[in-house]
């Protein structure tokens, strides 16, 4: 853990990392919020690898920048123009000070314990010991996890689904909006529903 | 000087303060999501730290706690962004300063 | 069953192109004499990354040929034939026509974010390369993780098409996009399960392991999963943008898609990775169902990474097949495609697997014979689902009338006709008929 390679590795990684989190404080477009945060997830996946922990990278880059982040971008996406800004509270300035007093405290913590005896091995195998220890050891937070995953998915379609007659008055609220103003642009217009088989053939 | 799990723990004292800000302080919902999934993250190294430098015992088991992050978080996102969606649609604005209909 | 690990000790010099890797040992030795343990790894990386650039290169410059020839050949034309003999320089000629092309870029355009995209999608185009084994031990990397590894680095490239899409500043492109991403996130998913009854059944996520757990069971994964290797075709080709699926970039919808803003050397290095993708997709489609570098016993006698290539061209020319054969699908029945009847029958095939993996090990059911009659099993259970799905999804039966009506003057088309069909009394009018 001390030649010069892991060295190298572990700071350009946090420097990434860090430097992703920062720029999201500082951009005032969510995209470019969005693009900072893949750039912080993948530093972080790095940082996993460091730690020899590869199925847990791997997973991070899948989700998060594969899953996650696309999600949020398509979130931005349906929502207009207007609303993509990544401006700040009025809540900010006591924001800081409460984040700098949890700073303060957490970094004390991690630098000040003795942690104890430090281990140089790490595990090898990991997929098929967490494989194995989920579906044994752990199978009751297992199933629970996924009747979460399951609950999200079936609660994200309920809560974002419209049904025709909301999506009528949306559409006629979003009509007057655009009416008033000057320019439409074509980026934000929402899309016509798509006509689904059945009503296409029949 | 070696890098040890000290290093590793204030890495993610420092994303998590950074994820805890953003949090805090961001107008949009899906920018507080955004610090959101920071915090998770930087609690999610941490975490991995334990696993490589902690106990032998302990190895395996936070592995798995950050699977169940990860998956939970998410089942969170898919969540919160939908709230979001429908925010926007009743209210069209997804600004948490500007949704205050509980204020009274 | 064969031994590879006498073979190569007997026969482990560099200049065995049987095992080019080898070559990789050797350097890695002769640096590990003088230099510290990371600028070996530093070194073989960087090696590694520039063996696969450069043959994918100037691979990609012969493809490029190849694929208009033989897509010409499937309609009816000859394909480019006036740069060099047989049209072999026409590649060439037109690498050199876009880098002398002007960069142009639109002035609304997010500059960051849209100078990024065409250097970044080269990222995961590389990475992916490193799992791909072209013999026992012959990949840049071969992870134990592998196959999510190879799920993750494709996942990262629909990021990059969206940023290109949408820094444009340009509606088609960023349609395109907003397509590309929602087809991707949705293919990912039969594609996942498909891999996920591989990873079940051969036990390991490592391609090596699935490869040679193919070896050494005397099968190929397509004879055992057939529907597997349908659905990760399908969902590979769709994930690629090529032809019966390319929505993304629909020429008469949408101009070009995420690319319409790209001129010059940058639309070329969106092209070129995109060829390097499906000819790498060839090659784990080849890798995961076609048993990749093995052979029934061939491996001892030609070169593994010759098989592999053979296998990655047969797979590549089925796939200028579909493109050169089928019409674009429309978007929605391309999501509904996926959606209502991919990943349905890739789940059914999860679980028949989990049943059969549990078969094989915990009832310690005899593979030579318990093998070839899952196969048999698998293939009728495909055959059935498939004509199940051609049976609830073909259109309606029209029924013909008796006699063959136009239809009035004032109204035309499908609409008009089917109204005086469902009319009782007769119609004004007819032509043809009796």
């Amino acid at each position: 853990m001390s030649d010069f390679g892991f060295h190298l590795a572990f700071w350009s990684l946090a420097a990434m990392t860090l430097g992703g989190a920062s720029m999201i404080m500082i951009s005032r477009n969510l995209i470019h919020a969005v693009i900072w945060l893949v750039m912080s997830m993948l530093g972080i996946a790095g940082l996993y690898l460091t730690l020899s922990a590869d199925f847990i990278a791997v997973v991070q880059v899948l989700i998060y920048v594969g899953a996650i982040s696309v999600l949020m971008l398509f979130a931005i996406m349906l929502t207009p123009r207007a609303e993509r800004d990544n401006s700040q509270t009025k809540a900010s300035a006591p924001a800081a000070l409460v984040v700098i007093l949890v700073m303060i405290s957490t970094l004390w913590v991690a630098v000040d314990t003795d942690w104890g005896a430090v281990r140089e091995a790490a595990l090898t195998e990991q997929a098929r010991l967490i494989g194995e220890s989920l579906i044994k050891h752990y199978i009751l937070p297992f199933e629970i996890g996924a009747v979460l995953l399951t609950a999200a998915l079936v609660g994200a379609i309920a809560l974002a689904r419209q049904d025709d007659e909301d999506a009528a008055v949306h559409a006629a609220s979003l009509q007057a909006e655009l009416e008033g103003e000057e320019s439409i642009d074509p980026v934000d217009v929402v899309d016509p529903p798509i006509v689904s088989d059945t009503e296409a053939t029949s | 000087m070696t890098i040890g799990l000290e290093h590793y723990l204030a890495l993610g004292a420092i994303l998590f303060c950074i994820g805890f800000f953003i949090a805090l302080s961001k107008k949009n919902a899906v920018g507080v999501l955004i610090g959101v999934e920071l915090m998770l993250n930087a609690v999610n190294l941490t975490l991995v730290a334990f696993s490589r430098f902690g106990s032998a015992e302990v190895a395996l088991s936070t592995q798995v706690f950050v699977v169940f992050i990860i998956a939970v978080a998410a089942a969170e996102v898919a969540v919160g962004l939908a709230l979001a969606l429908v925010v926007y649609r009743n209210r069209q604005t997804i600004s948490v300063d500007r949704t205050t209909l509980l204020k009274g | 069953m064969t031994d590879f690990t006498g073979l190569t000790s007997v026969l482990g010099a560099w200049y065995d192109f049987r095992d080019l890797n080898n070559l990789q040992r050797l350097i890695t030795e002769w640096i590990a004499d003088w230099g510290p343990d990371w600028l070996a790894s530093i070194i073989t990386g960087v090696l590694g990354a520039l063996g696969v650039l450069g043959v994918i290169g100037p691979t990609l410059l012969i493809l490029i040929w190849v694929e208009r020839k033989v897509i010409a050949r499937f309609q009816q034309r000859y394909g480019p034939n006036r740069v060099g003999p047989r049209g072999l320089l026409q590649p060439v000629a037109d690498a050199v026509k876009l880098i002398l092309k002007e960069q142009l870029a639109p002035r609304a355009a997010d500059k960051l974010i849209f100078f990024l995209p065409p250097v970044l999608i080269f990222v995961p185009g590389i990475l992916i390369w490193g799992v791909l084994p072209f013999g026992p031990r012959m990949s840049v990397a071969d992870l134990n993780v592998g196959v999510l590894f190879l799920l993750a680095v494709s996942g990262t490239a629909v990021l990059v098409i969206f940023m290109a899409g949408w820094s444009s500043n340009n509606k088609y492109a960023l349609f395109g996009a907003m397509r590309a991403v929602a087809m991707s996130i949705s293919y990912e998913v039969p594609m996942v399960l498909a891999l996920l009854t591989l990873v079940v059944f051969s036990g390991t996520m490592s391609v090596n392991g699935i490869v040679e757990w193919q070896q050494q069971e005397d099968v190929i994964f397509i004879l055992l999963f057939p529907l597997s290797a349908i659905a990760f075709f399908f969902a590979a080709s769709a994930e690629l943008n090529r032809t019966p699926a390319d929505i993304s970039e629909a020429e008469s919808e949408i101009v070009a898609g995420y690319h319409t803003e790209y001129s010059g050397m940058r639309f070329g290095l969106f092209y070129a990775v995109e060829l390097g993708n499906t000819l790498v997709v060839s090659g784990f489609i080849a890798t995961f169902f076609l048993g990749g570098w093995w052979l029934w016993g061939l491996d001892q006698w030609v070169p593994s990474w010759i098989i592999l290539l053979i296998k990655t061209g047969a797979v590549y020319f089925l796939l200028i097949w579909t493109r050169g054969t089928l019409p674009r699908l429309r978007v929605d029945q391309l999501m509904g495609f996926c959606w209502k009847a991919l990943v349905p029958a890739t789940l059914l095939f999860v679980v028949v697997a989990f049943v059969q993996r549990t078969l094989l090990i915990s009832e310690g059911w005899d593979t030579t014979i318990a093998l070839p009659i899952m196969a048999v099993f698998n293939i009728a259970l495909t055959l059935g689902a498939i004509m199940l799905f051609a049976r609830v999804s073909r259109p309606a039966p029209l029924r013909r009338p008796a006699r063959i009506r136009m239809a009035g003057a004032q109204i035309g088309g499908l609409r008009a006709a089917r109204e005086v069909a469902s009319r009782t009394e007769e119609p004004q009018f007819q032509v043809g008929g009796d």
